[in-house]
């Protein structure tokens, strides 16, 4: 009897650790999805791809062609619904990237120049040609 | 207390420390991705380097920049396209976001300058008095540099003044 009382304890330990050590692990987990899925949310590539686009124009010369790779803004992109070739677009002397259907970041740049339309030129680089100065 | 029981009170102190750990970690996360790319100062060095690009080569001032021994008043005047800029910005904002100032120091005297040019915002320039002994994140980032360049005989002194506001989008 007191055999058979001493099992059972060492059961309910036994169970109580495990279910513990479960909870734990589920929320680590939750915990790591969090921070994965914060550092690579749409909101944020939509801002570090259109201020580094626009950042990189300035820097460039006529005759420059600038290959961006945004493969983690394609797998966003996908993610919501969003053609590859449709992400960024250059109006005038602004710089705008969508990887969501509602959402979007644009970015001004101070170089005066003409560019090529950006397209992918593979799966997951983007091509920017700056052709000319405006004006000249 | 029985040893079960403490066992379970550890328990739950056991989650309520997680729980504060994950509060923290939580609001750290939120804190640093909620706050934008502050690209300012990179766009300031960008724009000098560019200045610096148009106004010299080879350490040698732009032919355009002196017409008969004398400083261009229509280089100055037309200062944005000799020099391929364009100061438009984005909707949100209705006036210009860029200062630039420029200015041209004979070798013998630094102090008193003999030519100056300056494009954008003149508003802008409070903000780089107003932090001369500490930045402040919400206000526009100035950056200053200097080189030296020649024309025929003579030695220049040339000192950048860039300012770049475009608060709303790069600080909080």
């Amino acid at each position: 009897m007191i055999k058979i009382k001493n099992k059972s304890k060492r059961g309910n330990v036994l169970m109580e650790n495990i279910v513990f050590i479960i909870l734990n692990l589920i929320f680590l987990t939750i915990l790591i999805l969090f921070l994965l899925k914060q550092g690579g949310g749409a909101i944020i590539l939509e801002q570090a791809y259109a201020k580094q686009i626009a950042l990189l124009i300035d820097s460039a010369k006529p005759g420059a062609e600038i290959y961006l790779n945004m493969e983690k803004g394609k797998k966003v992109a996908e993610k919501n619904n969003v053609d590859f070739k449709d992400v960024v677009k250059i109006n005038k002397n602004i710089v705008m990237v969508k990887l969501s259907e509602e959402g979007g970041y644009e970015y001004s740049f101070f170089n005066d120049v003409e560019l090529d339309k950006p397209y992918p030129v593979d799966e997951e680089t983007y091509r920017f040609k700056i052709v000319r100065y405006k004006d000249e | 207390m029985n040893k079960v029981g403490a066992d379970k009170m550890i328990s739950v102190y056991w989650f309520v420390i997680l729980l504060l750990v994950a509060g923290g970690i939580f609001a750290m996360v939120y804190v640093f991705y909620h706050q934008p790319y502050d690209v300012r100062e990179l766009e300031a060095n960008i724009m000098i380097n560019k200045v610096a690009d148009c106004l010299s080569s080879n350490g040698m001032l732009n032919y355009e920049l002196i017409k008969d021994a004398e400083f261009s008043k229509e280089f100055k005047t037309n200062f944005l396209k000799k020099c391929h800029f364009n100061f438009d910005v984005e909707e949100k904002w209705e006036s210009t976001q860029y200062y630039i100032e420029i200015n041209f120091y004979k070798i013998e005297d630094s102090e008193k300058s003999v030519f100056e040019i300056s494009e954008g915002n003149k508003n802008l320039i409070s903000s780089c008095e107003t932090q001369e002994d500490k930045e402040y994140d919400l206000l526009a980032k100035c950056v200053e540099k200097r080189f030296y360049s020649l024309e025929g005989n003579n030695q220049y002194l040339i000192k950048i003044l860039s300012v770049v506001r475009k608060t709303e989008k790069n600080a909080k």
